[in-house]
């Protein structure tokens, strides 16, 4: 087990302000490292992170996503990360679910450990129904494009090993990072499993999650980068 | 010579001219450009050349052939663009990203250690 300050918990935030500190809060206690990468807010995120013990990065304007989570990625491997997670700004994850989702990269079983709320009865008891029709196209989407096929799809909650998060480069900036992730664990040959965590579904997180309408611009982001590569 | 032909002339060569002036790019860019303008300012004053064409293309009437070579020219260009485009992107991206984990502030106080207790 490595010291906790040398797992990393990064956090892609825009326009959090409002809940940012209640999510962040459970995290800080754990000892992990924290990075949260303000993606260009133009509300008080930046300013709500001051008081806080986190490493905290700005983009100049907004860039997506994606990109927010690769510069998290970024930073966290420059300042010594041995582990990566993933982890939502709007409090949809649990910090308890992080030690089981750790487990197997921590024990070099896998190299990538993916959140999925579609592996135990409550945890899918959780989700509303219109998430989850729409989650579950989101998979076959995601195993056409990537052969993969998973329980759960834009699941945000991920963990992995230095050398994975090294080998994942993100270069889709919007929403499509999470199917990118997947085809690259599919082209690096990564070991992956998936975890059962649970997601907190709160107005605020459905209001802030991806809409329907989400989908379909990331799939034009996906099949545009099939054309031009 | 009618109105038009001397309208399409004047945008034929003005665009010419602003591209050779303004844009320095590579020589055979600029070649390539001379050579449509000069093919441009041919067909507005011989149109039954372009009509010519067209017939023996299986076009009907020289507009058209001119209108079809024209949008499928635009369709390129547009790809062009467009591919340069998110290459841009991709770079200002990575600016922004150096910039920022440059920029980038470490806790102020140290991470507190796991079941520390608050007074």
């Amino acid at each position: 087990m490595p010291p906790p300050a040398r797992i990393f918990v990064i956090v892609p935030a825009y326009n959090e302000g409002r809940v940012l500190r209640a999510s962040l809060k459970p995290l800080l206690g754990t000892g992990y490292s924290i990075v949260v990468v303000d993606d260009g807010s133009t509300d008080n995120t930046w300013r709500q992170l001051a008081s806080l013990a986190v490493h905290r990065v700005r983009h100049p304007f907004n860039l997506g996503q994606g990109a927010a989570l690769q510069t998290a990625t970024s930073y966290a491997l420059e300042a010594g990360a041995e582990y990566i997670l993933h982890y939502d700004a709007d409090g949809q994850h649990r910090v308890e679910d992080i030690p089981s989702l750790l487990e197997p990269v921590l024990r070099g079983e896998a190299d990538v450990a993916l959140g999925s709320r579609f592996l135990r009865r409550d945890d899918l008891q959780a989700v509303p129904f219109s998430r989850r029709l729409l989650l579950k196209g989101a998979v076959l989407v995601n195993w056409l494009l990537t052969g993969l096929w998973l329980s759960d799809a834009h699941n945000g909650f991920r963990a992995l090993s230095r050398a994975a998060a090294q080998k994942i480069v993100l270069r889709e900036n919007g929403f499509a990072h999470a199917s990118e992730i997947l085809q690259q664990i599919r082209t690096h040959r990564l070991r992956f499993v998936e975890r059962p965590t649970r997601i907190r579904y709160t107005e605020y997180s459905l209001h802030k999650g991806q809409r329907f309408w989400h989908a379909f611009d990331v799939l034009v982001d996906l099949l545009i980068k099939r054309v031009f590569r | 010579m009618t109105p038009i032909q001397f309208l399409l002339i004047f945008v034929a060569l003005a665009i010419l001219f602003l591209y050779l002036r303004h844009l320095r790019t590579r020589l055979l860019d600029r070649m390539l450009l001379s050579l449509l303008a000069l093919g441009a300012v041919i067909l507005v004053v011989r149109p039954d050349w372009a009509t010519a064409l067209a017939q023996l293309l299986g076009v009907g009437r020289g507009a058209d052939l001119v209108f079809y070579l024209g949008l499928s020219g635009l369709a390129f260009l547009w790809m062009g663009l467009y591919s340069r485009q998110r290459e841009m992107d991709v770079r200002l991206t990575e600016l922004a990203r150096r910039m920022a984990i440059f920029e980038g502030e470490k806790p102020k106080s140290k991470p507190r250690k796991p079941k520390a207790k608050r007074p």
